[in-house]
């Protein structure tokens, strides 16, 4: 291997902070409108940001440049790092009380489409404000390296490298044979499904802004919304229903979505991972009904809508909330706090471990019975009639492991950071649980579904922002630039 | 456009690397899985891993839709099946490549367009040609003949003897006013320039020229080198290629083939009767010596390893023979060889690429070729009424700076143009491009 040469990343940063920039100029907009006294703080950090991209592009000589391994993943990691800190300014020029810490929280909180939020009254926050808030994570749910890639054609045959290091899911699925074509269309579902679910939204009854904003954050499976009482704040079982709808489609594999838009609905119905991403909402769903029947006084119609609702809020990690689920029966809380760890399909927005590699990993684990029982039998995990490969199998159980690893760490790290009482240890466990998976409320104690991440130290707010990026990016892509490989020269 | 290419061995996996440049969508079929994953973190290409006569494999790498198909596989029967299933599912262009030249001729060409492929090419069979090409022009290291010859374009490398030593290009013309040529390319070192008429040659150059055919003779004499013709020839190589090369020059030249292996020296025994065969160590100069390398006019070695052709090129060289061919499959080592001063070198993956990217390039192209390690193409357009570019003067169709036009051909006949020469139908016009500007071009002549 080469020598690292950084230029080429930094040049391509350049790109991406303009386009960051570009992005601002959207809730700019809005602020000419609605919100006058914003429209300088607003616009001076957009046209900067763009001018500033622009200066590290044009000074930087070079040409499309083809980028190695490890200046695919330094720059991936860069990206995402650059774009938090620039969706971090908006919130400081606004003049609405942020610190740093605050500000860096909700804007990575934003992008890895976690949506835990350091605003304790929302109705306090400018509209220009929250619906940038929706935009970051809008941009963060589909990856801003596959929006570079689609729109810029500046990255060459790295692309392919870029591409799999942001992706979630432990395979990549091309739509297309070029990956240009490929980050186009996903790209272009993406939009499709935002725009149809911001009119179903709006013909349901929502403002036009509170529907773009909440088809932004749905679509993303990020869990934004503009009110306090997030989807608790409606009241029409319509609305709900289509957002449960739509968390379910964003929680898809992507190119599943593409294939059944083509028309061939036979493979995707087969897909596997489908198969049991939606048995378990089912399954999970009737359980929680059953409980919450015996153990409140809902109606049926209204046991059915929280417990699917819930299920299909955290399974995709986005993180909506219909009611404080916390102070319903502990099995049911537990049961959500082990839906942290879960995830929707590979090749979607969401977050999490996602159920592919669930899959990969029980299914390995019975073959080892069966290999026990038949020492000199060839077994072979399959999933879709398909043999894994084994090297994805040792790759599933080295994420798997990880995660755990990180998920004790980051915990002993809160819990020293937290104040002390009686609930720090489940506060610890459950925030670092939905940081890492991206999904958004914790459970239970004193950051429970009701209210904000604001009282965490802030120290706190940057282990867990970087617990989300470390989710987002999948671990390995964020860990590897810490092996001590990454940083020999052979 | 869409092409599937079944086989990601060296000539698919240079093929996808070629048209990956370009942006073409490629998907790739082979049936060894680690190969294509190492495919799949080089090149932006899909891939698709299974066996590709597979009616299920095929549908999946969306063959229907295909503009090309490319079977180049290892196995002839694969590729010709493969072919015929993928023309069957609505691939408009199939493409096979075979090792049989039996299937070369036109009966049975004409025999397997009717059942679905459209063109049928033996990489031996080309590199056969270019080798007795070369042999022809033995002063020249690259040929590449358009329109029945009419415009050649000819590759030659500047040495200690040679005329044209710290010349410009426009001195070529005063020192012999008849010919009518333009400088099309210059080789120096790595890098590949494009001469005006001010640029001075220097020793160690390659330098690519057009001409009209009729002005070759008269051009030959210029490079210093004396044009001898060519009459004792050694071959070297166990190979197909080298039997099949001896075979098409044992009736023009006097061959040597000197094997290494005594069985196969048999097997081949039948078929060249008038070859001298020579069962021996191909490395060893002793036996290159006591069959009379020093009396060889050309060395050609063809053995499998690129090392030991580069090696006993230099051997031969060194021992005073007048004309030496390499064949080097690795791309690596094509510049080192030209750099070290092999003459010529032939690559069974380039003269491929050549055949075959003919019908990658839009509607109007009519012929191809690619330079040995020149990153460049040679793209013949056919001028007529549907690109309105009749009329047109050379000047006015903005060709990009990285290109230059290197000879038309009007009415069979060959003219090297300039600037102010106007365009009319059915003009033939040649180009030479560096891969950058190749698609602006095909968009001006679309």
């Amino acid at each position: 291997m080469r020598s690292l040469s950084l230029k080429p990343i930094i040049r391509i940063l350049g790109v991406i902070m303009s386009c960051v920039g570009l992005l601002m100029l959207i809730p700019t907009i809005y602020a000419i409108f609605f919100d006058m006294h914003l429209v300088p703080a607003l616009s001076g950090t957009a046209l900067t940001t763009v001018l500033l991209g622009a200066i590290i592009f044009k000074i930087i000589p070079g040409d499309t440049p083809n980028l190695n391994k490890r200046q695919s993943y330094l720059l991936v990691l860069f990206a995402w790092l650059t774009t938090a800190l620039l969706g971090a300014l908006p919130y400081m020029f606004a003049d609405i009380g942020f610190d740093w810490s605050r500000a860096f929280f909700e804007s990575m909180s934003g992008l890895t489409t976690t949506g835990a939020t350091v605003i304790d009254d929302l109705t306090q926050i400018p509209n220009s404000i929250l619906l940038w808030r929706s935009l970051t994570q809008w941009l963060g749910g589909m990856g801003i390296i596959v929006l570079t890639i689609a729109i810029f054609p500046l990255l060459g045959l790295g692309g392919v490298n870029l591409f799999s290091a942001e992706s979630p899911g432990p395979t990549s699925i091309k739509l297309h044979p070029r990956i240009k074509e490929t980050a186009k269309r996903l790209w272009f579902i993406y939009l499709g499904l935002t725009i149809v679910l911001t009119f179903l939204l709006f013909f349901e009854g929502m403002t036009f802004f509170n529907a773009v904003n909440h088809a932004l954050t749905t679509i993303a499976t990020g869990g934004f919304s503009t009110h306090n009482e997030s989807m608790g704040f409606y009241d029409s079982p319509l609305i709900h229903y289509t957002i449960i709808l739509f968390m379910f489609i964003a929680g898809m594999n992507y190119s599943l979505i593409f294939l059944s838009l083509k028309g061939s609905l036979k493979t995707v119905t087969k897909n596997a991972e489908l198969k049991s991403y939606f048995r378990m909402i089912i399954v999970l769903a009737a359980i929680i009904v059953t409980v919450l029947l015996i153990s409140s006084t809902f109606s049926v119609e209204l046991s059915f809508r929280y417990a699917l609702f819930h299920v299909a809020s955290l399974m995709t990690t986005t993180g909506f909330i219909m009611t404080d689920y916390s102070i319903w029966h502990p099995f049911i809380t537990f049961l959500f706090f082990c839906l942290l760890f879960c995830g929707a399909s590979s090749g979607s927005t969401s977050g999490g471990i996602k159920i592919v590699r669930h899959l990969v990993f029980a299914k390995n684990t019975l073959l080892e019975y069966k290999r026990m029982l038949h020492p000199n039998a060839i077994l072979r995990v399959r999933i879709d009639k398909e043999l894994v490969k084994p090297s994805v199998i040792n790759n599933v159980h080295v994420f798997l492991l990880t995660y755990l690893l990180i998920f004790f760490i980051g915990t002993t790290l809160m819990v020293i950071i937290l104040p002390e009482n009686s609930l720090t240890l489940l506060d610890a466990a459950s925030l670092v649980a939905t940081a890492l998976g991206n999904v958004g409320p914790a459970i239970g104690g004193e950051y429970g579904p009701t209210n904000t991440f604001f009282e965490i130290p802030t120290l706190g707010k940057y282990v867990l922002g970087a617990l989300m990026l470390i989710g987002r990016l999948e671990i390995f892509t964020v860990l590897i630039i810490f092996s001590p490989y990454f940083w020999k020269e052979n | 456009m869409k092409i599937v290419i079944a086989g990601a061995g060296s000539v698919g996996y240079h093929l996808a690397k070629l048209l990956c440049i370009e942006n073409q969508d490629i998907t790739l079929i082979d049936k060894d899985d680690k190969v294509l994953d190492g495919v799949q973190s080089a090149l932006d290409v899909m891939t698709v891993c299974g066996n590709a006569c597979s009616s299920e494999l095929l549908k999946q790498s969306m063959v229907g839709e295909a503009d090309l198909f490319i079977a180049v596989t290892t196995s002839e029967e694969t590729n010709l099946l493969s072919a015929i299933l993928a023309k069957q599912k609505g691939a408009k262009t199939t493409i096979a490549r075979v090792s049989n030249t039996d299937f070369l001729s036109s009966t049975q060409k004409a025999y397997f367009n009717q059942i679905g492929i459209d063109k049928i090419f033996c990489p031996n069979k080309l590199a056969v040609n270019e080798v007795s090409r070369l042999l022809k022009r033995a002063s020249l290291t690259d040929i590449f003949d358009f329109e029945n010859e009419e415009i050649s374009v000819v590759g030659f490398t500047i040495d200690n003897n040679s005329r044209l030593v710290n010349k410009t290009i426009a001195d070529i013309g005063k020192m012999n006013s008849r010919i009518d040529y333009r400088g099309v390319a210059l080789l120096r070192g790595h890098k590949t320039l494009i001469p005006r008429s001010n640029t001075k040659l220097l020793k160690a150059d390659h330098l690519y020229l057009s001409l009209t055919s009729k002005n070759l003779d008269e051009f030959l004499p210029l490079l210093g080198k004396e044009t001898k013709p060519i009459k004792n020839v050694m071959i070297i190589g166990d190979s197909l290629l080298a039997f099949d090369t001896a075979k098409a020059l044992q009736n023009e030249y006097s061959v040597k083939l000197i094997l290494n292996s005594e069985a196969i020296a048999k097997q081949y025994l039948e078929e060249l009767d008038n070859t001298l065969i020579i069962v021996g160590d191909q490395s060893s100069k002793d036996l290159l010596e006591q069959e009379g390398l020093n009396n060889m006019d050309a060395f050609i070695a063809l053995t499998p390893n690129s090392e030991v052709n580069i090696l006993s090129s230099l051997l031969a060289e060194g021992s005073g023979v007048y004309k030496t061919i390499a064949k080097v499959d690795n791309d690596v080592y094509t510049h080192i060889s030209q750099n070290i001063g092999i003459d010529t070198i032939i690559n069974k993956k380039i003269i491929a690429a050549n055949n075959i990217f003919r019908f990658v390039r839009k509607g109007t192209v009519e012929a191809i070729a690619t330079l040995h390690g020149v990153d460049a193409e040679i793209i013949e357009f056919q001028i007529s009424a549907a690109n309105k570019k009749t009329h047109c003067a050379i000047r006015d169709l903005n060709l990009p700076k990285s290109s230059i036009v290197a000879g038309v051909v009007r009415d069979g006949k060959g003219v090297i143009p300039t600037g102010e020469f106007e365009l009319t139908t059915n003009d033939k016009l040649i180009v030479f491009a560096l891969p950058s500007s190749i698609n602006k071009i095909e968009e001006i002549f679309k």
